[in-house]
Formats: C-alpha cells, structure tokens, sequence
C-alpha cells in the first residue's frame, strides 16, 4: 500500500488517492466501487492533473459503466490522450460504440488519436466508417483509418484497402503498409490466398521500394515451398533494397533442421544455384559472398551435401571474396569430410586463405574430425606440424603427451604451436611443461606465449592447490620471473596460492611486494581478509599498509558475510585505519549493512577522532532502519 | 521449454577474435577489399550512412563507437533540443573533417534523407520503440538504446514490425558482445552446468515509477525545445523544464508499471534470456518474497531477480545455476566458475567496463550481410517482456500467469489491461 501510495505521489496525484484504499484485488465488488471513487473524480472540479492519472487507474478499474465519462473528454485536447488509455483496454461494444461514435464528430489529431484506438481494438463493426475516412480531406486521418483497417485484418477492410491501393487515395506506402498488416491478419485467420494476393498487390504496386520488399517478403513466407521462385526473382534484383530482403527472408524460410526438410533443401539449392551463377563482377561477386554467409547460417547444424560441395568448389576457385566466404562457411556447414581441403587450404601461401581454413576446421563439430587430425598429427612432416599442432589445440583435442613431445622442437615454429596447444589441453601432471618455459625460456617470443599458455591452463585445474604448489615452487627458484608467476597464482586462487602471496607481500622485495598486495587487494574470495589485515597493522615498511586496509574494507563491503563477521571486520577495520577518510569508508560498511551487531560498532565508532558526526549519524541510521516496521 | 527461433548456432557462437579480445564478430565483415584505399581507409562511398536520433549523454558513448569503426559515416542529427543538434553536430564534423552534417529537429527529416542506411536512437525510452519502428518502415536499420519498449504489447509490435520490414535491429544490451557474459551464457545454454535450474538477475531497484503531470513551468519557443516532440507518445502534460532534461527517466516503461525492473533487467534478463536460448520467457511471475523476485519458465527453470548476494563481479551481474555446475560474471569482465574444468582450454579474454565497440560492430556487420546481430528484436522482446510481466506483478502485488503463446494473463483481466498502453495523437504502432 506505501508503494503505491508513492507511486501516485511521484505522479503529483497523491489527492487523488488521498489515503484511500487504492484495491488491486480483482474481486468484482472492491473493482466496482474503486470505479466509482474514480468516477467521482472525473465527474468533479479537480484540476485536470488528477483527472489525467485517475484515467490511468481507470485502465485497470474501469467497465462499461465507466465508457460514458471517458468519451466525454475526447474532445478535450489536454485530456483525450489520458482518456484513451482507459478507453482502449475497457472489454465490451460499449466502448467500440464510443470511439466510433467519436469518430462521427472530431476532427483532427483527436480524430487520429480516436481511429489508432479503434485499430488496437481491431473493431470490425468499424470498417464501413473506416472505408469513408480513407478519403478524408486530412492525409493524417486517412492514413490512420488505413492503419486501422490494416490492423482490423479481415476480408472486408482488405477489400478496402486493396481498392485504395490502387486509387492511390490515401498516400500509398501507408495504405501498402497496412495491407501487409492486413495480410497477416488473414494468413492467422486462415485466408491464405487472401493473403498472398493482398501481398502480391503491394509489391507490384506502385509504391516505395521498402513497401515492395516488405510485400515481397510476406508473399514468399505466406506461399511456402510454392514461393521460391519469387525468392530467386528478389536474389536476381538489381535493386539492392529487394535483394537484401531475399537475404533477411532466406534466413527465414524453411530453416534446415525446423519442420519441412524439403522446403529447407530447395531453399538451399536455390541459393546454391545463385552463387554458382553469380557474375564475374564486383558486385556479382559480392553478392555471392553474401550468399554464402546466408548459406552458413541457414545450415550451421549441419548441412546436406549439395551445400558442401557447393561450398568446397567455391572455396577452391574463383573471387578472393567468395573463396573467403566459402572457406568460413565450410566450418559451419562441413563436417569431417571436408578436412582434407581446407588442410591444403591451410598450407595456402595466401595468409588470408591459410587462417581461414584453420578457423573454419577450428569449429567444425564431430569427434571424426578429431581423429582426422590426430591421424595427420602422427604423420606430419615439419611444413604442416605446426598447423596440426596448432588445430590440436583450436579443437582441444587431448593428445597431450604427443605435443608436449614437440615444445622443444628443433623448428620454433613448431616449439610455439606446441606451447600455445599445450595452453589448450595440458593436464595438471603436465602442467610443469609450461612452468619450465616459462621459468626459463629459449627467447622472448617463447616466454610470452609459455605466460600466455600457462595461465590459460592453470586457471581452469580443478585442483587449485596442487596446481598453485606448482607455480609456486617455480616462485622459489632462482631467476625465476616471480611477479609473472604471481600473477598467475592471483588467477588461479585458492588456499594454496593466497598463502603464497601473502608470503610474497612480507618478503621485503618490494617489486613483489607490490605485485602481491595488489593481487590481494582484488582477492575474489573472503579468506584473504586476514591475510590483508594483517599486512595493514604489521607491514613493516609501511609502503603497502595503506593499500592492504582498502583491500580489507574491500572485502567487508562487497562479499556476501554474516552480520557478525562482517562487523567485526569493521571493527578492526577501525581500529588498524590511520586516517579519518579510512574510517568514513568503514563506517559506510556499517550504515550499508544495518544490523545489531553493526549498530554496535558504530556506537563504538562515536568516540573515534575525526569521524564523530559520521558515526553519529551512523548509528541514527541504522536504528532507524532497524525499528521501522516490516511491510 | 519451448524450442528457440532466434539463435542459429553460428550467430550465437562465441566468435575466435572476440573470444580473444579483438573486434571481430562471427559473421565476415565485408567491405569489399577493393573499396579499401592504400592505408586500410573506406572511401565514403563504400561507408554505412549513420543517423543519429537524440543523442544526449549515452547516446554520445554509442556515438562514439560508431565514429571509431572505419566504414562509418555519420551524416545527420536530430533532436528536439537546439543545443544538442548543435553540439552532436560538432563532434561528428570535428571527426570526419566536414561540416555537412545535416540537423534536424523532427526526426521524420532525417527518416526521409534517403541515403542513410542506419540510425543509432538514444532518446529517452519514451521515443525507443516507436522511433525504431518508424525508422524500419522508413527502410533504416537500427541500434536502438534500451529499455526498447515500454510495455508488452510494444514489444510483440516492435518485433513483428522488425521482422516485417527486414529490418537489421540491435538493441543497446551490449553485454551480448563480450566474451566473458557470452561464454557464461555458452556454458548454460550448452548443457555444460547440466539442466539449468536458476539463472539470476540483478534488478538495481524494483521500485515502479510514472512521470505523471507535473506543474507547468513557462516553454521555450519550439525551435529551443520542442516539447510536443519530446512527449511523443506520451499522454499530454504542461511542459515541464526538469522533465525535459531527464529523458533518460521520462515515461520508462510508461503506464503505471513502469521502472521497476526494467532498467537493469533490460540488461541482466537479457543475458538470462541468451543462458536458456532465447526461449519464451517465463510463464509465472510473482511479487517479491524475502527480497527476491522469482518467475518460473516453463519447463520449471527459475528466473530470479535479488538485490544481494552477488560475488562481487561489478554492476550487472548474472548467475546461471546447473545440476552440475555454475557460473557468475559482472561488470568487471570476470568470471568465476563452480569449478576451473569449466574452461575447458577456452580463452575468454577480460574486458571490463562493458564498452558498446563489439556490439555496434557486430551492428554493422549484420547491416552488410543481412544476418542477425546479437541484440535482434526477437531476443529484446522476449527479455522485455519478462521484465515487464514482472512488473505488473510487482504492481499487482499477487502471481500472474502469462500464456507465451496468446501473450496473455492467464484469468487475470488487470494484469492483461497493462499489456499495453494508448499512445497520444497521432501517434500509433
């Protein structure tokens, strides 16, 4: 009841409903009467504010007894917007009758607002009076008389608008746009060659090329496998507007895999059929890649076997563009039948050609495309071993001992494939593989993609510990890069690695110092509260106490903790911060999260220097919230 | 759960450049090479004509984006407000080194400058879903800011009318492209958390709001302010100086229910939506229990909004729940998993700070090819509804039950009448 209240309040209604009972029940009585406390409103001298939003409620209360006072401000230009938003919801011919009724004597805008209120009713007893306005001397009311016949949908407002379609009586587009509407309408009501005529008459009507193509659309969907030939007829258009309609319908219609696979399979080799034709030229050429995309994407759960031949010719010959287009869409439509080929595409000198195959063997789904790969891996000489290696690792596949064979491969080529796969699939016995590049690696290049390839791997161990125990005995050792291997402890988490920050941010080696309190001080998990506290009330330096507090607030004020466990680390909060500011932020914490055990710290807090007002408050706040009632 | 329409596999996918952290998206981006000059710049010729539609403070972040992809031309501004044309106008000319911007004040100018391809509308929620079906008829695609809709019914219209007119749609729910929410919502909508059980939203608020009729402050000549542009479809009221400024809040979610969860949700329901497939929305709606909203799909999946609660992710958290598993991302561009074995060798690149780049990308592309972005209208209406079913039950205070095939409260008379809401003269959807 309060939100409501403040809901109206914030609607500068709140007289309106002055403290009375505003009922959301639906029980018929409590309606009825809530009708009539409305009622009573509009029929007083309250300014017309309150009249407005008592239309909004009348929304939800009002009933045909409710129709005769709204349809009186109609004719109210500040009114009649509000007045329709209860109108168009009330059931029953009640209020059909009012706004046609309405219709009979405005004129204007108010007249458009009346007849767009008919259309979302969709009033059929109005499609005779709607016929007259399609003539109206006001282009805005005939207009909106063709929308609304557009939205009524039946035979007798298309038999209306099909005249004023070719007429040319009101403006065209809008009358095309509401025949689409109109079509729609009677394709759901079953009327399909209704339907499909009223949407041939658009698109061969002289109107603009967008209303075409919305009526080009309709006719194909609505005529089904019947309608393939028009999608060709729209693919072959010169006119870009039609042509990129084909494509938004080709995406539509008879989807492989949904329904009717033989609608999907002529569709597709319709398309199949237009790429093959497609011109020598630039545009012919872009076009058919545009075709190719709407290939992959009808087909990416998998395709038959026209479309991958189709699309293994196109990937082999021809346009740069199209061969492109191709090669991708061979990841989406191929399976492992097509590996072969796009291997040799691989190996292409052309780079652009070479990536694509990679990526598009990349997501080609189905286990047999794995085992084609691990069969070529075993037989690999040392041109293709890296693009092997490298798909190793693109599709994950779990040969881990035959690649970890190959990081220190006498090609570097290989050595880094190898590296960046081992990123990949590496188990946690292995994990030390990358370790060692890391710790020590053959150059630089090798030591950024080991950084690289270990984190990759270390943060997804389902063992956090023994994984960090790993990394953090590299730590230890000599020469060892230890603020990357920090790092990669910070991701991976856990017990284990925490411990070894920690470790790491009393070591007295600044450098790391710094490294490990920043990790600490983004920590995702709660447990390294004691671990930042303790560095913020024992640092010996100084430097990272600072740093090590916030972290602490941090955690206090962002994770999920019990009321006890959270106050307490406010409390010792308060008791390690230095500065007044450090202690606003702490009492923040407190009023944030409103409890007795907070209420008792801020109490506490009332004593501290620099803060007094700031607990003071503090503590207000919080027994206030703490003694307002429930609900 | 009812089987979706939306998502072929390959535009769902989360794409290798953008799973690495560049800009690629998954379909080809398809200048022609031959329109690339000697430096890799797109001649004017071969650029996307952009439009923009009152651009005010987010709207000038998605500007942004737009002016930093090559094959971007912006041509043309409009705004109800005389100072925004003009320092939109600025910013666009400083860029591209011209001064031929067009201005204009009413947007149907700019729908009818024929050489523009697309339009990026970032008025208020007011104008969003009207606006970008006005631009679709007028053969633009679209990049509309969200919340998209203001009700239901709105958004069923905004999505017919998309899908009528071949329209390239994108709603501003950016968080669609980027790796790490993608990758959270692969794991649930692939079986690798096990059944889906509870997905959960993060609300930011859930209280209902309505401008109402505020007291009448003295207008500005129209070509200063034009207020009756700027209500639009809002029901008449004086004008109103402070109303004027906030558009951002002007009329969201319109009705009685408006608010509520729908500034967030827009976002977090979003990506709930992409973690179950961008199936229909839930079927049960409930007012909230303990702090917590929970609606219920159809095959039993919980949708729930709570305010607490969240590992501390960043704004805009989601959680997706499995049998076997779970999943959490936020804001801040991490993610934290049930167990590491859910990454399963992925990369997903970190980025923070939710930017628009990859989602107007992925825009762009799809205005060459004709294929889905990301953010189509099928998605948006589904995640918009379920944010404003859930509001009328917030408003209601009791369950509603909505039927995802009629789009109707099941036996509820009230909560049907606040599908949908009577626009001002002479507007109409």
């Amino acid at each position: 009841m309060r939100r409501e209240r403040k809901l109206v309040g914030l609607a500068m209604a709140a007289v309106l409903l002055g403290g009375a009972a505003f009922a959301r029940s639906q029980d018929v009585a409590t309606t009825q009467s809530r009708e009539q406390e409305l009622l009573a409103v509009l029929r007083s001298e309250t300014p017309e504010s309150e009249k407005a939003i008592t239309c909004k409620l009348l929304a939800i209360y009002g009933s045909p007894a409710a129709v005769g006072d709204l349809a009186a401000l109609l004719g109210n230009e500040r009114l009649a917007s509000w007045a329709r938003i209860a109108l168009e919801p009330i059931p029953g011919p009640e209020a059909d009758a009012a706004l046609r009724n309405a219709s009979e004597s405005l004129a204007g805008r108010l007249l458009v607002g009346v007849i767009n209120s008919i259309g979302v009713r969709g009033d059929a007893a109005a499609v005779g009076l709607l016929g007259k306005r399609l003539a109206d001397t006001d282009p805005a009311v005939a207009t909106a008389a063709a929308a609304a016949l557009g939205k009524i949908g039946t035979p007798e407002s298309a038999a209306r608008l099909t005249r004023a379609l070719a007429t040319g009586t009101p403006d065209r587009d809008a009358v095309a746009e509401a025949c689409v509407i109109c079509a729609e309408g009677l394709l759901a009501a079953g009327l399909r060659t209704e339907a499909v005529a009223l949407a041939d008459a658009v698109r061969t009507a002289a109107v603009s090329e967008q209303r075409q193509a919305e009526g080009a659309r309709f006719a194909v969907l609505a005529r089904g496998g019947e309608g393939i030939p028009l999608l060709v007829e729209l693919l072959r258009s010169p006119s870009k507007r039609l042509f990129n309609m084909a494509l938004f319908t080709a995406r539509e219609v008879g989807i492989p895999g949904r329904r009717d696979a033989t609608l999907a399979e002529a569709v597709d080799l319709a398309l199949v059929r237009e790429v093959v034709a497609a011109k020598p030229t630039e545009v012919g050429a872009e076009r058919a890649m545009l075709m190719i995309d709407v290939l992959a994407d009808r087909n990416s759960d998998g395709a038959g076997k026209v479309v991958q031949l189709a699309m293994l010719d196109a990937a082999a010959a021809g346009a740069k563009p199209i061969r492109l287009a191709a090669i991708r869409a061979l990841g989406w439509v191929g399976d492992a039948a097509v590996v072969p080929r796009l291997l040799t595409i691989a190996a292409d000198p052309e780079p652009e050609f070479a990536v694509a195959a990679r990526e598009a063997i990349g997501v080609l789904p189905g286990e047999a495309v794995d085992r084609e790969i691990i069969t070529r891996l075993k037989a690999a000489n040392p041109t293709t071993l890296p693009t092997l290696v490298s798909l190793v690792g693109d599709r994950r596949i779990g040969v881990v001992a035959d690649v970890v064979l190959l990081v220190d491969h006498g090609d570097a080529a290989v050595r880094l494939a190898a590296i960046e796969a081992l990123g990949a699939i590496v188990d946690l016995p292995n994990l030390d593989v990358l370790v060692r590049k890391v710790a020590a690696p053959l150059d630089e290049a090798e030591g950024v993609a080991a950084t690289a390839a270990l984190k990759e791997a270390a943060v997804r161990m389902a063992d956090r510990d023994a994984c960090a125990e790993k990394i953090t005995a590299a730590v230890a050792a000599a020469g060892a890069p230890k603020a990357v291997l920090l790092e990669i402890l910070g991701d991976v988490g856990g017990a284990r690695a925490l411990a070894a920050v920690g470790a790491a941010a009393k070591s007295g080696d600044v450098e790391l110092q710094d490294t490990a309190t920043r990790l600490l001080g983004k920590w995702m998990t709660a447990d390294a509260a004691p671990v930042l506290l303790d560095l913020a009330t024992s640092d010996a330096s100084g430097a990272f106490r600072g740093r090590a507090l916030k972290g602490y607030v941090r955690i206090a004020r962002q994770f999920v903790l019990p009321d006890g466990e959270r106050a307490e680390m406010c409390r010792k909060a308060l008791a390690a911060a230095g500065e007044p500011a450090d202690r606003k932020a702490v009492i923040k914490i407190l009023v944030r999260y409103p409890s007795a055990a907070t209420l008792a710290v801020a109490k506490e807090a009332v004593a501290l220097p620099g803060v007094e007002s700031e607990a003071t408050a503090a503590v207000a706040g919080i027994e206030a919230t703490l003694t307002k009632p429930a609900g | 759960m009812q089987a979706s329409n939306n998502q072929l596999r390959r535009r769902a996918f989360l794409g290798r450049g953008l799973a690495a952290g560049a800009a690629a998206a998954v379909a080809p981006v398809v200048i022609p090479s031959s329109a690339l000059g000697l430096d890799g710049a797109v001649p004017p010729s071969e650029r996307i004509r952009v439009g923009g539609i009152g651009i005010g403070r987010r709207g000038e972040y998605d500007l942004g984006c737009f002016l930093q992809q090559p094959d971007v031309q912006f041509v043309a501004v409009c705004d109800v407000k005389a100072n925004r044309r003009a320092a939109v106008k600025g910013i666009v000319d400083k860029h591209h080194g011209t001064a031929d911007c067009h201005t204009y004040q009413d947007f149907h100018e700019l729908l009818d400058q024929a050489d523009i391809d697309a339009v990026l509308i970032a008025t208020g929620p007011n104008w969003h879903g009207l606006m970008a079906m006005l631009a679709a008829k007028a053969g633009k695609d679209i990049y509309c800011e969200k919340p998209c809709t203001k009700n239901i019914a709105e958004s069923l219209v905004l999505r017919d009318t998309m899908r009528r007119c071949g329209t390239v749609f994108q709603a501003g729910t950016q968080r669609r492209n980027l790796p790490h929410f993608a990758f959270a919502c692969e794991l649930a909508r692939t079986g690798r958390l096990g059944a889906v059980k509870r997905i959960y939203a993060h609300p930011a608020g859930m209280r209902a709001m309505t401008s109402g009729w505020l007291p009448e402050d003295p207008a500005p000549d129209s070509a200063v302010a034009d207020w009756d542009m700027y209500l639009g479809p809002a029901a008449w009221r004086p004008f109103h100086a402070k109303t004027l400024e906030d558009g951002f809040n002007f009329e969201k979610g319109g009705g009685l229910v408006g608010g509520g969860v729908l500034e967030w949700g827009s976002h977090c329901v979003d990506l709930c939506q992409w973690a179950v497939d961008d199936c229909p929305p839930p079927v049960d709606y409930a007012p909230p229990v303990n702090g917590e909203i929970v609606c219920r799909y159809a095959n039993g999946t919980e949708l729930v909004f709570r305010e607490q609660g969240w590992i501390p992710l960043g704004s805009c958290p989601v959680r997706f729940e499995g049998e076997t598993g779970w999943v959490e991302a936020g804001d801040s561009g991490k993610i934290v998993l049930s167990s590491p074995e859910l990454m399963a060798g992925r990369k997903v690149a970190e980025i923070g700070g939710y930017p628009a780049t990859f989602h107007v990308r992925d825009f762009l592309d799809c205005c060459r090819t004709r294929g889905k972005p990301k953010g189509n209208a099928d998605a948006a209406c589904n995640a918009h509804i379920a944010c404003h079913a859930t509001n009328i039950a917030l408003f209601l205070g009791r369950p509603v039950k909505l039927d995802t095939e009629t789009w109707r409260f099941i036996d509820d008379d009230q909560a049907n009448r606040l599908r949908s809401e009577a626009l001002r003269e002479p507007w109409r959807l």
